[in-house]
């Protein structure tokens, strides 16, 4: 995934580093960009899925009937998950709503999330990009294995090559940076895909739920979840209550566990740690080593 | 004989044996790879320690497998040195009088055996971080194998025992060394003064003398 080519500080202006300084964003603002995926248009055709392979120049191997057999992998999907060289996945799952049978389809992929839990967790600085136009992505030169991307996505998305370096849908950076929308949005025969600002998705999702509604969808809603700060896809689901059939988290978060370790428990380790130190030095200089005297003493003793 | 010498050489009693001294320092080498390492990875601003180790990449590659040497080398350690280990009612004491200890009023406190409280808990210390760096870190090491809150529990167990093993690691290598002026010998030829014996370790040095 090409980020420095694209990116670079003046580029696309970028809104924070992994485990570095915020940057002063005053100089350039950029606008927020998102996808909107209205899963009422969607057909289910996986374009989109066949585009990002060729934009990206992925190819994720094709089971054979021995290897679905022995997975036990039964669906209408092009493979069980993601994979290292394959960023986005068309997710389908069977069920019962309130209105009959129905088809959950999902458009699955990394977030963008305006609050990356993996930029988070990752500890080695500049290795996780988020770009002012919400992009997050990872710069493997700077990136040393150590999978904590995984341990921070809300969304279970980074998926690791043989060199643990990870990989994951970039937004089509390229292409955004280029002035054209990601190669997805482009291919989507039904305009289930939009792609713009941030505001004018939100808007435009919006009045899609509102029409839903009006058709008897009641529970219709936009999936921009707020435990995250909302994302760079955002969701018009009919059947919004059935967060969980569509395969995505229904309160995705940064989890407690994440916060603590990278906060309290750093300031504790560095308390510890530089307390300890400067502890040994005052007993040095205060009362000195614990010295053992010679020969003499010691006969008088025995 | 003909030549008189006029040089005393102290007495000397063995205190490691060969045995003793190649585990404790390969325990203790790993040991300090991982804590050195482990700082490089999770504090931003020690992240140069990485490239003094070997590189981002192959910091991270090595931490788990130096951990692994760790591991098994502090289990073998504390089998092998468990009966003098047990901590008894006058290691509390001498735990509790620390202040004395540091401050150099030796008088007011409990005659040692082979090991001081002190000693004994860093001894134990070292063996409970042990296994549970080993349990945490095996999770950490293959996040995809694992339940994701397991992980990241994991992670912040990891933390606290680095804290924990990191901090006693610090006072064991500076009593060690220049706070105990005399004491290196022993993991060093395995030797040490019979006066440094008598004078920090008074029971096992009559026990050593007694045999």
């Amino acid at each position: 995934m090409s980020t420095l080519t694209t990116g670079g500080t003046v580029g696309l202006g970028i809104k924070r580093l992994s485990a570095s300084k915020e940057p002063d964003t005053s100089t350039k603002t950029y606008p927020e960009l998102a996808i909107l995926v209205d899963i009422s248009s969607c057909i289910g055709c996986k374009a989109c899925e066949v585009a990002c392979q060729q934009w990206h120049d992925l190819t994720p191997p094709l089971l054979s009937p021995e290897e679905v057999q022995k997975i036990g992998f039964v669906s209408y999907q092009s493979l069980p998950d993601l994979r290292h060289d394959l960023f986005m996945l068309m997710k389908f799952n069977e069920g019962e709503t309130s209105r009959g049978f129905t088809w959950f389809i999902t458009k699955y992929q990394c977030m963008h999330c305006r609050e990356p839990g993996c930029l988070i967790a990752c500890p080695s600085p500049g290795a996780v990009i988020q770009y002012q136009n919400g992009i997050v992505d990872f710069d493997h030169s700077k990136c040393i294995g150590c999978k904590m991307c995984l341990v921070g996505c809300p969304f279970d998305v980074p998926r690791y090559d043989a060199n643990n370096k990870p990989w994951k849908c970039n937004f089509c950076i390229d292409r955004v940076s280029a002035g054209l929308e990601p190669a997805c949005v482009k291919t989507c025969p039904t305009n289930c895909l939009t792609f713009g600002l941030k505001e004018d998705m939100v808007e435009k999702g919006k009045k899609i739920v509102q029409k839903l509604k009006e058709r008897g969808y009641e529970n219709a809603t936009l999936y921009d979840p707020e435990g995250v700060n909302g994302t760079g896809y955002i969701y018009v689901l009919p059947h919004g209550d059935h967060v969980k059939d569509y395969n995505l988290p229904e309160n995705p978060k940064i989890e407690a566990s994440i916060g603590l370790w990278k906060g309290p428990l750093k300031t504790l380790g560095s308390i510890a740690l530089w307390g300890t130190l400067i502890g040994a030095f005052l007993q040095l200089i205060l009362w000195g080593p614990i010295k053992v005297f010679g020969g003499k003493e010691n006969k008088e003793e025995g | 004989m003909a030549v008189e010498s006029t040089k005393i050489y102290e007495e000397q009693i063995e205190r490691f044996s060969a045995l003793d001294r190649i585990l404790h320092w390969i325990t203790a080498l790993a040991f300090l790879y991982c804590l050195l390492s482990g700082i490089g990875i999770a504090y931003p601003k020690f992240h140069w320690l990485l490239t003094v180790l070997g590189g981002g990449e192959f910091a991270r590659w090595l931490h788990p497998w130096a951990g692994v040497v760790f591991s098994i080398g502090a289990v073998l350690m504390i089998l092998k040195w468990a009966r003098d280990m047990v901590i008894t009612g006058e290691d509390i004491l001498f735990l509790m009088k620390i202040k004395s200890y540091i401050s150099g009023r030796h008088e007011d406190l409990p005659e040692a055996g082979k090991y001081n409280g002190g000693q004994k808990l860093y001894a134990w210390i070292v063996f409970i971080s042990a296994i549970v760096f080993f349990l945490t870190g095996i999770v950490m090491w293959f996040p995809e194998n694992f339940g994701i809150g397991l992980v990241r529990w994991s992670v912040v167990i990891h933390e606290i025992s680095f804290i924990v093993a990191g901090a006693f690691t610090i006072i064991h290598i500076y009593m060690g060394t220049i706070g105990l002026p005399g004491s290196i010998w022993g993991m060093i030829g395995g030797k040490v003064s019979a006066t440094w014996a008598k004078f920090h370790h008074p029971k096992w040095y009559r026990e050593v003398k007694g045999r």
